[in-house]
């Protein structure tokens, strides 16, 4: 047949050759644009289809090539990109994730951070804890946002939304890939990848050490200060930098074989610095040190049966937090009452250790008409195992420290003693297309505590698929947040853990238009309203000045919305954007929830310059971020920052290379300090402006 | 090297292009799959704008290179001026001019109309009757080609000619006009002149939609616009292929027919969206699939 064709052609070639040189040179890349697709060819290169299980949502994905756009080099600067999510701090400089106004204000557990599918939490504050600080991008093919309530799939604390944060497989880089990155702070990285075949396994390896004094701040009065006026001491060390400094060492491996998949991750950050002091008094001395190791194993068969597709996930993730340096809860010289004073110091080590087994199994239906039936199981297994708690001081019962000797008080007044939860879940969804252009998603999750009880969290979404280019849907779902170990089981008269917690709740209705206004023009619109209940929160024990327990005893109520819109003006510039709004009441008070902005615009352009060459600037606006009730200082500032990437788009063989000046025009970035803010009144100082410069190379 | 060892096999050459991404990791793939069939005995020569053609020359030689893949537009470009024994394979391009196409195998990146069809018939088994509106500057020999394989399937391909943007919307809204669901479907080729993205692609797009017609593309960027499927190129087999037509060079008896050959390692697009309003099964298009919009 091949041979017939070609005689074909080649007798065809003797006559009129059909092909016409065209009317003007046409570049190489534009005859390759028709055929490689740039999302196409991304999606390609971001590797097979990593579709997480999914129901129909609000979902930001964001690529490799958009993360080198940014001129990102931590994973916190791309989630401030994300529409309706704004990264704030805690004292200690932790990231905290505010999705829509859905907040916490000391700990962060309203998001849901997942590696590959695997959580990426520690069990005590259900944040990501020591080892949080700087997440390598290099090795990340895409990230997934999920906005909304997502516990009807994934459980525990996929209350304001869900993150995914995918890495790259053999698939995604091939060969042998290293890099550096230098920057101001002292910052300085280098990275190795490889991508190969390994006998008949597809492997891929990752390497990524780094370190950096980190933004140094000012702070200028912090909860010292306040000591020094009402005893009469001068302690503090405000006006004082913040210490934002780390070293990291990351190890990534990725192996897959026919159906399966397992991974295994190494990270470690040390010599971390603890920002404006874990106690709000600036701590120049306390280093935290935290190991994380994960390893998962997956299997999954797509074809199983006729109609029938199965797999299951088995992981293990263990986490160990322990001090360097002794954190400095306060400095030399502070006094708390008048007998009880430190002339070294406030100072604490506490160190723990967690493991965390999940193991979870799936399998999905396609035999019903018109549906799609998935359902799950799993056993998870978390255990903060070990616990010691070294202080110099020990809490009195109306929470006053008094000095004592320097030695671990963990069978005395520990901080936590070792604690396990153990909880089965089962899922279920349909997805049925009950009418041509409508398509109803329902699912429900069970999940069983061994410590908090049970829950039931439900979803629906309802997708209509208006027109061509317009679809619209319709969602509404529950979702729940676990109490994290310290809200449960912290030992401290200051906030006292209370045992009977139950999880929070929350419901949220959403609404979604998604418009193809033109071929190069996509619209995004989304309206949300929420209420929380039970949320956990301390409050004051009855007699007064003996401290607080915390208590699920708030509610919260807000609505918002996010409008995105992406314009591919041409093969060389691309221009996108968004505006969210929410506003967020807290029902005891009636005021403002406070923290997360009200206003939140961000403006991106990407251009390529000239061959090999992009330019990438983005703007973002924070703005009108009210105080939290009890809460009388003036409203923070609203900031704007500039950021600038210039890279070159070879590809290998040559170098590639970025310059990226982050907060261009230096502004005053402030995110708030808790309230009611007596503590730093301030608030929390962030970067200035910043250069990083990066090279690549393959080999 | 041991003396029991056979004398070494010849190898190829490969010319390409300084181009960015995305196109340099496709490329990539291309190279990496030549490497494979080749085993190994791939010269790798990169050629910028002004390529030194007496330095090339000599690498040939001095690898003992009697043959050479050439990627993308420069590389046939530089490959003309090659000595003519050096026998050339021609790949990461779609079209060829004419006066190039008489001294080289020609790889297209256009996908095979042959492999269209048969996914074609798959998730539309009632389809008949395919139309198609081309620039016979462009697409002739494809057209050729495509014409015997629909009839090998029993399809009856309908092709209008076209050579400007005029004359190929009216043949479109003739064409939509003309349509039955279920027993028609409109293939759009890679052709630059008919297939406009800002004249042609709305105006087919909201037709189709409205009246649940089959569009199917040889471009996939159109499946996230909203056409059905696609064929794209799976670089790495396309890699391999390009060795296989290259190392048969070496092979004794005639050389290899010269000709324009279509992309046969590729990959499925598919949009689950205009799947499921056309009323189709999902589920089985899913599973072939390697890329699915849309991506949500």
């Amino acid at each position: 047949m091949h041979k017939r064709i070609s005689m074909v052609i080649t007798l065809g070639m003797g006559l009129v050759w059909p092909f016409a040189v065209m009317a003007q040179a046409v570049s190489d890349e534009d005859e390759l644009a028709l055929v490689f697709s740039e999302k196409a060819t991304i999606s390609l290169a971001t590797g097979s289809q990593q579709v997480l299980r999914r129901a129909p949502s609000v979902v930001t994905v964001i690529t490799a090539d958009d993360i080198a756009a940014m001129g990102a080099t931590d994973l916190d600067e791309v989630l401030e990109t994300v529409p309706g999510m704004h990264v704030s701090r805690t004292a200690g400089y932790i990231s905290s994730y505010l999705i829509r106004g859905i907040s916490g204000g000391q700990t962060n557990p309203q998001v849901l951070l997942l590696q590959n599918g695997v959580p990426m939490y520690q069990l005590y504050r259900g944040d990501r804890g020591g080892t949080g600080r700087g997440l390598p991008v290099a090795h990340i093919a895409r990230i997934e946002v999920i906005r909304g309530p997502g516990s009807a799939l994934y459980g525990a604390d996929a209350f304001g939304g869900v993150i995914n944060v995918i890495t790259k497989t053999a698939a995604d880089m091939p060969g042998t890939e290293v890099g550096m990155l230098a920057g101001s702070f002292d910052t300085w990285g280098v990275w190795a990848q490889h991508g190969g075949k390994w006998g008949a396994l597809d492997v891929a390896t990752t390497l990524n050490v780094g370190s950096t004094a980190g933004f140094r701040s000012i702070v200028d009065a912090d909860a010292q200060s306040a000591r020094d006026t009402r005893f009469g001491t001068q302690a503090s060390l405000a006006p004082g930098p913040v210490n934002t400094g780390y070293d990291a060492v990351d190890l990534g491996l990725d192996m897959s074989y026919a159906k399966w998949h397992m991974r295994a991750f190494y990270k470690q950050r040390s010599d971390v610095g603890i920002g404006a002091g874990i106690n709000d008094s600036l701590d120049p001395q306390g280093r935290v040190r935290g190991e994380h190791i994960a390893a998962s194993l997956a299997w999954h068969d797509p074809a199983f049966a006729e109609r029938w597709s199965v797999g299951y996930v088995a992981s293990f993730t263990h986490d160990t937090i322990n001090m360097e340096t002794p954190l400095l809860l306060s400095p030399p010289g502070s006094r708390f009452s008048a007998t009880s004073v430190f002339p070294d110091g406030l100072l604490g080590s506490p160190s723990r250790k967690e493991r965390q087994l999940r193991l979870s199994a799936y399998a999905s239906y396609t035999g019903l008409p018109d549906q799609q039936v998935r359902i799950g199981v799993g056993h998870d297994d978390l255990h903060l195992y070990e616990t010691t708690t070294r202080n110099n001081f020990r809490l009195d019962e109306f929470g006053i420290p008094q000095p004592t000797t320097y030695m671990d008080y963990q069978t005395i007044q520990p901080h936590i003693l070792p604690q396990r939860r153990r909880l089965n879940y089962l899922y279920v969804q349909d997805e049925w297309n009950f009418a041509r252009n409508w398509v109803l998603t329902a699912g429900a999750r069970y999940d069983r505590f061994s410590d908090v009880g049970g829950t039931l969290n439900p979803r629906l979404a309802l997708v209509w698929d208006v027109a061509h280019d317009l679809t619209a849907k319709l969602m509404w779902g529950r979702a729940f947040r676990a109490p994290a170990f310290i809200e449960l089981y912290g030992i401290n008269p200051v906030a006292n853990g209370n045992a009977t917690l139950k999880p929070e709740t929350i419901r949220m209705q959403e609404a979604a238009l998604s418009w193809q206004a033109r071929g190069d023009l996509q619209v995004n619109l989304n309206l949300f309203r929420y209420v929380m209940n039970d949320v956990i929160h301390t409050v004051p024990n009855l007699a007064a000045g003996t401290g607080s327990i915390f208590q699920n005893a708030g509610s919260k109520h807000g609505r918002g919305m996010e409008l995105e819109t992406v314009w591919e003006s041409s093969r060389a510039l691309r221009i996108s954007g968004h505006y969210a709004y929410q506003k967020s009441i807290d029902e005891a008070t009636g005021q403002d929830a406070g923290y997360a902005p009200h206003h939140h615009l961000y403006g991106r352009a990407d251009w390529r310059v000239a061959a090999g060459w992009r330019l990438s600037g983005q703007i973002n606006h924070v703005a009108d971020r009210h105080r939290a009730p009890g809460d009388l200082r003036p409203q923070i500032a609203d900031y704007t920052t500039f950021d600038l990437t210039l890279r070159t788009d070879r590809g290998p063989h040559g170098w590639n290379f970025s310059a990226s000046v982050r907060n261009l025009f230096n502004a005053d970035v402030r995110e708030p300090s808790l309230a009611p803010g007596t503590a730093i009144p301030n608030d929390l100082p962030m970067a200035p402006r910043a250069l990083y410069l990066q090279a690549s190379h393959a080999l | 090297m041991a003396a029991a060892d056979p004398p070494p096999l010849r190898g190829i050459a490969v010319l390409y292009p300084d181009i960015g991404e995305p196109y340099h990791s496709a490329f990539s793939k291309m190279i990496a799959g030549m490497e494979e069939q080749a085993k190994g005995r791939v010269t790798r020569i990169e050629i910028g704008t002004s390529p030194d053609k007496q330095d090339i020359a000599s690498e040939l030689r001095r690898q003992d290179v009697r043959v050479v893949v050439t990627l993308g537009r420069n590389g046939l470009k530089f490959a003309g001026n090659l000595d003519r024994s050096i026998g050339v394979v021609v790949g990461g391009v779609i079209t060829v001019p004419e006066a190039e196409v008489r001294n080289f195998t020609v790889s297209s990146l256009t996908p095979d109309p042959a492999q269209l069809f048969a996914r074609l018939q798959t998730f539309i088994p009632g389809a008949k009757r395919v139309f198609v509106v081309f620039d016979p500057g462009q697409n002739a020999w494809l057209m050729r080609l495509a014409k015997a394989a629909a009839a090998a399937r029993g399809i009856e391909l309908l092709a209008y000619e076209a050579t400007d943007l005029k004359t190929a919307l009216s043949h479109y809204q003739k064409i939509i006009a003309a349509m039955e669901t279920g027993k028609d479907a409109l293939w759009l080729p890679l052709d630059t002149t008919t297939v406009h993205e800002t004249f042609v692609m709305p105006m087919v797009l909201k037709e189709v939609w409205g009246r649940h017609l089959t569009v199917f593309s040889s471009n996939t960027a159109h499946v996230r616009r909203g056409a059905l499927f696609s064929l794209y190129p799976d670089a790495t087999a396309v890699g391999r292929n390009l060795a296989e037509y290259a190392l048969s060079y070496y092979a004794p008896g005639e050389p290899p027919l010269r000709s324009v050959m279509p992309l046969k390692a590729s990959l499925l697009s598919i949009n689950v969206r205009t799947a499921r309003h056309l009323g189709l099964d999902i589920v089985a298009m899913q599973t072939d699939a390697s890329l699915v919009f849309p991506e949500q």
